[in-house]
């Protein structure tokens, strides 16, 4: 029975894993872009992205599932755009979850990058640097040594937030705990592989915790 | 922070008026439709309502594949040890797929969701011993009943025999499913009850004296409680809705012509008797309801 149970959470957690490296593999970048779009000087972008990060960050990321997947179907005449099965709810929640956390990521960069002293763009200015060379050069390190610890606290909460995804039928590793309770594997009424799941999440968010303080000691030179 | 409170009610509020929006455009008028679920002469539908009732068969005929929802539920809908899909109502599912030439995938959903899956088009129909509540109703395209069902009171096996009738259940806190037709019977007789999940949740409840007492269908309760299974400290005792009972039927989207389709489906495999060898299999073979 154990490792009948064992072997399904597996399963579930490689889902949610998944959906974890999807995500960040997503938002990282997209967020940077929207950072630069919060801070841009031309108007009508800067009000465009800070009204998607008011929207995004404002609503549940439940909801944002819902409308994501259902939506579609509903108003379009072709029927739903996504593929059949398994593969159409991970896509669906892969993007709307890269969307929420790009959001959340774009206002940590934006601390970050605007933390950088004024002083050592306009130096950079003065010795003939372009823009980009200055972002690359200058700004860009040593953003990334103020962002790890509040990044870690988010991609440690991203973890967790996975779960969510099951309102949309996600298979993932809580889906995979309560399917124990309600009949799975040829057994029904056990409890306790839902809590279980709990040891997967805190193995994982242990590693991620050791390898986020590994990364600042890396990063301890500057300054 | 309250900022973002005030805004995040202003959206919710306007996704959900959205929402209202689209489920109106698509089912118009749901009462008159409910009570005539005939439904295939077109007396003054309106555009809309004629082009979805049209192309829900051909929708499904062209993509190749018939999408049922369900959810782990023995002996309607569970999975054999190399992960088929079996169960009475996987087995005729998989049959009227056969009929009508198209494939059929199951779809696990979440059971609370399962009219946004229907109108989402993420699945093409409801089929996993659904009772035919008046939610249900007025909310799909639901087929002719085709087997019967009941509420029971299951409880703690060393206390059964002190709640052998209704009377005697009266100051029981009940577990009930949400939105299940054992909560509509909690309501109805005026039993102090909780909310859960699902029926299982209900059954984990009263397992570990949370609740005193829940109220599960008669079918699944005959494959989970009592001796055997994981719960044989507990046994089901009193039969709430037996004079008016309850049957179970299968939901299409509104308006959908699949109905029509699986009416004549059930009435020619139960002619030929397909119908009842698919239901000794699992056991179920006293609760069908003639076609």
């Amino acid at each position: 029975m154990f490792l009948t149970v064992i072997g399904a959470l597996n399963e579930g957690f490689l889902q949610t894993l998944r959906l974890f490296a999807v995500t960040l593999l997503g938002a990282i970048p997209l967020g940077l872009v929207i950072s630069f779009g919060s801070m841009s000087r031309f108007t009508p972008l800067r009000w465009l992205s800070r009204t998607v990060v008011w929207i995004i960050r404002g609503t549940p990321l439940m909801l944002q599932l819902l409308v994501i997947f259902y939506v579609p179907g509903m108003v379009l005449e072709s029927g739903s755009p996504w593929p059949g099965g398994e593969s159409g709810r991970f896509l669906a929640s892969a993007i709307a979850f890269i969307i929420n956390y790009a959001c959340y990521f774009s206002e940590i960069y934006r601390g970050g990058i605007q933390g950088v002293p004024t002083g050592q763009q306009e130096a950079g200015l003065v010795l003939g640097m372009t823009k980009s060379q200055i972002f690359f050069r200058v700004t860009l390190l040593q953003m990334i040594k103020r962002i790890v610890p509040p990044m870690a606290n988010e991609i440690i909460t991203l973890v967790k937030d996975t779960s969510i995804a099951r309102i949309i039928s996600l298979q993932e590793v809580i889906w995979a705990g309560y399917a124990f309770m309600k009949g799975s594997h040829g057994y029904s009424g056990l409890w306790w592989p839902l809590l279980f799941t709990g040891l997967y999440y805190l193995v994982f968010n242990g590693g991620l915790t050791l390898f986020f303080a590994w990364v600042e000691r890396k990063l301890d030179y500057f300054k | 922070m309250k900022k973002n409170r005030i805004a995040a009610s202003a959206l919710a509020l306007s996704l959900c008026l959205a929402l209202a929006a689209c489920s109106g455009g698509g089912a118009e008028s749901p009462a008159p439709e409910s009570t005539a679920p005939a439904g295939t002469t077109p007396v003054e539908t309106t555009p809309a309502e004629t082009a979805s009732a049209e192309s829900d068969l051909a929708y499904v005929r062209d993509k190749g594949t018939l999408v049922v929802g369900i959810t782990e539920f023995e002996p309607m809908d569970y999975q054999d040890a190399d992960g088929n899909w079996i169960g009475f109502d996987a087995d005729m599912a998989k049959a009227f797929g056969e009929s009508l030439g198209v494939d059929v995938e199951f779809q696990i959903i979440d059971w609370d969701n399962k009219i946004f899956e229907l109108e989402g088009k993420t699945i093409d129909v409801v089929w996993n011993g659904m009772t035919l509540t008046d939610e249900v109703l007025s909310a799909m395209e639901c087929s002719n009943a085709y087997c019967n069902n009941a509420q029971v009171v299951v409880v703690p096996a060393d206390q059964a025999d002190q709640y052998q009738d209704i009377d005697s259940l009266s100051g029981l806190t009940f577990a009930v499913e949400s939105g299940s037709a054992g909560q509509q019977q909690a309501e109805e007789n005026g039993f102090t009850y909780n909310e859960v999940l699902d029926q299982a949740t209900a059954l984990l409840e009263v397992s570990s004296g949370t609740s005193d007492a829940a109220i599960i269908d008669s079918l699944m309760a005959g494959a989970m409680v009592g001796e055997g299974t994981s719960y044989d400290n507990l046994t089901y005792t009193v039969t709430l809705n037996e004079e008016e009972g309850e049957q179970y039927g299968v939901g299409f989207r509104k308006g959908s012509d699949l109905c029509a389709a699986l009416n004549e489906f059930f009435a020619s495999s139960y002619a030929d008797g397909t119908m009842m060898t698919i239901a000794e299999t699992y056991g179920v073979q006293a609760a069908i309801i003639p076609q």
